[in-house]
């Protein structure tokens, strides 16, 4: 195939510019050639590109995503302390042992208590604070930076950060004391009833400000015609966010929360950091990816650990399949269409 | 140019492949290669930067310097960490030549996996380690592990706390001690600072009441059938949620960590903010290195673990560890002659300087003088017997469950009777 590419014209950089890059551009050629051998090659030589260009990547994929999917269903049948090569199949026990865990639904019920209050409060604010922010007010990007920062300092920072100040001898109760609310002091890290609220306020501080960001940029491809003749036609305000900006920033909102949900079900750093393995289950804010690690690194379960990976995996990706079945249809169907016309 | 391009691509991905290959297996020649007369020796171990770091440091440049062909290279890994890493680099024959090795489950279930080597004692090594010291390691008569510091565990004080407090004496029974807490709380400091972020040193409390409530063969059986249906196990756990009513600990006490930090339980006691601390021997050590200056704290104390009245435990005995150091199963024979130097009296010495701690070689427990440390070598001299501390002794899920259950007592999420009860189900499970 090389000898033969040689005395042909390049159809290489020259011709990327075109949307049909790496495919053949006959208009091009001096000599008109038969067309079928030609396509073959072409298709030939587009393969080979596509191995070329994707081929690290799914090589890194398989190495670092597949295999320890398929390792850990592998070790998920085994009664396995981690020393050695797990010898001990004890076929489906382990997952026998998940659904009768009360610890197990406990994480699950965690887990399902964040990813709802998640929603529910970054949603709305998110929205309102990009609705504010697309406005044209003063200190405008000052205001769009500070909402930001946090989503882009690490989880170990924050984590850090916030279990010093939340301490019950730590910054906030002092602050609380001097500004004369020293009755509203509390163990907020250790206290169950208030974990998981804590919880919740850091996780929406430290993300809200991706929300925010995701809506403007919504916001900012809504056509501004349209408000404007909405409000021609004598709507107020809050009718023509209500009944034109919403739905049109739907798709966006939609994108959000799939991803606020995956993110959710998967949540762990922030957790290990701030309670670690075994106080976070106390505190009641343990999650299912907090469980995995206790039981397999901790505890030496290492083929309950991979068990429960598997069942996290699995419900990660029922929901991600429904979720696209269901409310991103319509989305993702408005971007196919427009990409093949 | 696309044949450059591509052989360009097909080098990238050769070199990614060959990078990924050589990735996966590079570990295995790192420890133990011995090319050309040269012996690279790894050893892993945890101890806190400071005089403990530098001790090994020391160490091993001492022993280069008397076997030129060899090389120390020694390798410090957080204690939280230091399991899970070496339990992978065992698996993934990487392990390093020498690791720390505490005993017990854990020590077992490398054992039974063919992970560690048997090592061949010589009467002189045998002199030099002790004799309480190797039979902690030895399992079906090989042993399988150097012991180089023992660690009778006990109640580390601030004199001058106490003193300040009006306690006259250490406390020897649960009513004293109770009472030298609420002294301590007098003068406006924690009277006994506990890291249970960590869960093993608020565990650690059970494992006290256990060793006063259990008689030793009660404790013995619990090893051998990792059954927890004797009552004394749910009784010492009725004993930690009572003593917990005195509201002993420190203020947030849950989301305290051990050794990380002037905030940590035993930065407490370094700063004088706490009155006590149950740990084992390492911790003046861990102590010094948090203290302003990082010098050992000059005036502090250590009592055994108070008395428990009824109890069926001898009020004398002791809990506590040991360090050792064992050979991965690939260590070349250099490795063994690494540990031997580790106990001759010199090097025990020093390592006791260093680490503040009781050495287990004889003579130089001579020179033993930090007054807690005298206190807790008497101690364990008086000892009629000394019990491993249960979560080494039971293997780690067992080990792990109790710790979880003890902290969850501690949050008054769980009864006493729970304790007993997710153990048990732990040691089903796994």
């Amino acid at each position: 195939m090389s000898n033969t590419l040689g005395t042909e014209p390049v159809d290489g950089p020259q011709s990327q510019g075109t949307p049909r890059a790496g495919r053949a551009a006959p208009s091009a050629r001096p000599a008109p050639r038969p067309a079928a051998p030609r396509r073959r090659r072409g298709r030939a030589k587009l393969r080979f590109e596509i191995a070329v260009l994707s081929g690290p990547a799914v090589l890194v994929f398989l190495a670092f995503v597949i295999f320890p999917v398929a390792l850990a269903a592998f070790y998920g049948f085994y009664r396995w302390h981690g020393y050695g090569p797990p010898t001990d199949w004890v076929g489906l026990r382990n997952y026998r042992l998940i659904l009768t865990d009360p610890a197990f639904q406990q994480v699950l019920w965690h887990t399902g208590v964040i990813l709802v209050l998640s929603l529910a409060v970054q949603g709305p604010l998110a929205i309102g604070l990009a609705l504010l922010l697309n406005q044209r007010i003063r200190g405008r990007s000052a205001i769009r930076i500070l909402i930001f920062v946090p989503y882009v300092v690490s989880e170990v920072i924050v984590g850090t950060g916030w279990s010093l100040m939340l301490q019950s001898n730590g910054a906030l109760n002092d602050l609380l004391a001097h500004v004369g609310l020293g009755f509203l002091r509390a163990d907020w890290l250790a206290d169950p009833d208030l974990a998981i609220w804590t919880l919740l306020g850091i996780i929406s501080w430290k993300y809200i400000g991706f929300a925010v960001i995701l809506m403007l940029a919504g916001l900012q491809s809504i056509p501004e015609e349209l408000s404007e003749a909405a409000q021609i036609d004598g709507a107020s305000y809050w009718q023509i966010q209500r009944l034109v900006t919403l739905p049109l920033l739907g798709p966006t909102i939609r994108i959000w929360a799939f991803l606020s949900i995956i993110g959710s079900l998967q949540l762990f750093d922030l957790v290990y950091i701030i309670w670690g393995p075994y106080v976070a289950g106390t505190a009641g804010t343990s999650t299912m990816a907090i469980y995995m690690v206790g039981q397999g690194r901790n505890a030496g379960n290492y083929g309950y650990g991979s068990a429960i990976a598997v069942v996290m995996f699995l419900i990660s990706l029922v929901v991600a399949l429904l979720y696209q079945r269901f409310l991103l249809r319509r989305d993702l169907r408005g971007a196919l269409t427009e990409g093949a016309s | 140019m696309i044949r450059k391009t591509r052989r360009a691509a097909a080098a990238a991905i050769a070199l990614g492949v060959a990078l990924a290959v050589t990735g996966c297996a590079g570990g295995g020649e790192e420890g133990g290669g011995s090319a050309g007369g040269k012996v690279t020796l790894t050893l892993w171990e945890n101890a806190q930067p400071g005089a403990g770091a530098e001790y090994w440091k020391t160490a091993a440049a001492a022993y280069e310097a008397l076997h030129p062909n060899t090389k120390v290279n020694i390798q410090t890994i957080q204690n939280e960490d230091l399991d899970g890493k070496l339990q992978t680099a065992l698996n993934s024959g990487s392990a390093p030549d020498i690791f720390l090795q505490r005993g017990g489950g854990k020590m077992q279930a490398m054992v039974q996996a063919g992970q560690v080597q048997a090592l061949e004692l010589t009467d002189t090594d045998r002199a030099n380690a002790g004799a309480a010291g190797i039979a902690g390691y030895t399992i079906d008569g090989k042993v399988y592990a150097m012991p180089v510091d023992t660690q009778p565990e006990g109640v580390y004080y601030s004199k001058d706390l106490f003193q300040q407090a009006g306690i006259t004496a250490p406390p020897t029974t649960m009513g004293e001690l109770q009472d030298a807490v609420a002294k301590l709380k007098a003068i406006g400091v924690a009277p006994i600072a506990v890291g249970a972020k960590d869960a093993w040193p608020a565990a650690h409390w059970y494992y006290n009441f256990v060793l006063r409530e259990c008689g030793q063969d009660t404790l013995k059986k619990a090893a051998a059938s990792l059954k927890f249906d004797d009552p004394c196990w749910t009784k010492a756990g009725e004993d930690l949620a009572a003593f917990l009513k005195t509201e002993p600990f420190q203020q947030g006490f849950l989301t305290t960590s051990s050794q990380q930090g002037a905030g940590s339980s035993a930065g407490l006691v370094a700063n004088h903010k706490a009155g006590m601390e149950l740990m084992g021997n390492w911790n003046p050590g861990v102590i010094a290195s948090l203290t302003p200056d990082q010098e050992p704290l000059p005036d502090l104390g250590w009592f055994p673990f108070p008395a428990v009245p009824g109890g069926k435990g001898d009020p004398a005995a002791i809990m506590g560890g040991l360090d050792g150091f064992s050979l991965s199963k690939k260590a070349p024979k250099e490795a063994l002659d690494f540990l031997r130097f580790l106990v001759t009296a010199e090097q025990q010495k020093a390592y006791a300087k260093a680490f503040v701690a009781i050495p287990v070689n004889q003579e130089a427990q001579a020179g033993v003088t930090e007054p807690y440390n005298v206190s807790a070598l008497q101690a364990f001299n008086k000892a009629p017997y000394s019990v491993l501390f249960l979560d080494t002794e039971y293997g780690q899920n067992v080990g792990n469950a109790m710790n979880t259950a003890v902290v969850n007592l501690l949050a008054g999420k769980g009864g006493a009777a729970d304790i007993a009860k997710d153990t048990n189900a732990a040691a089903a499970k796994g």
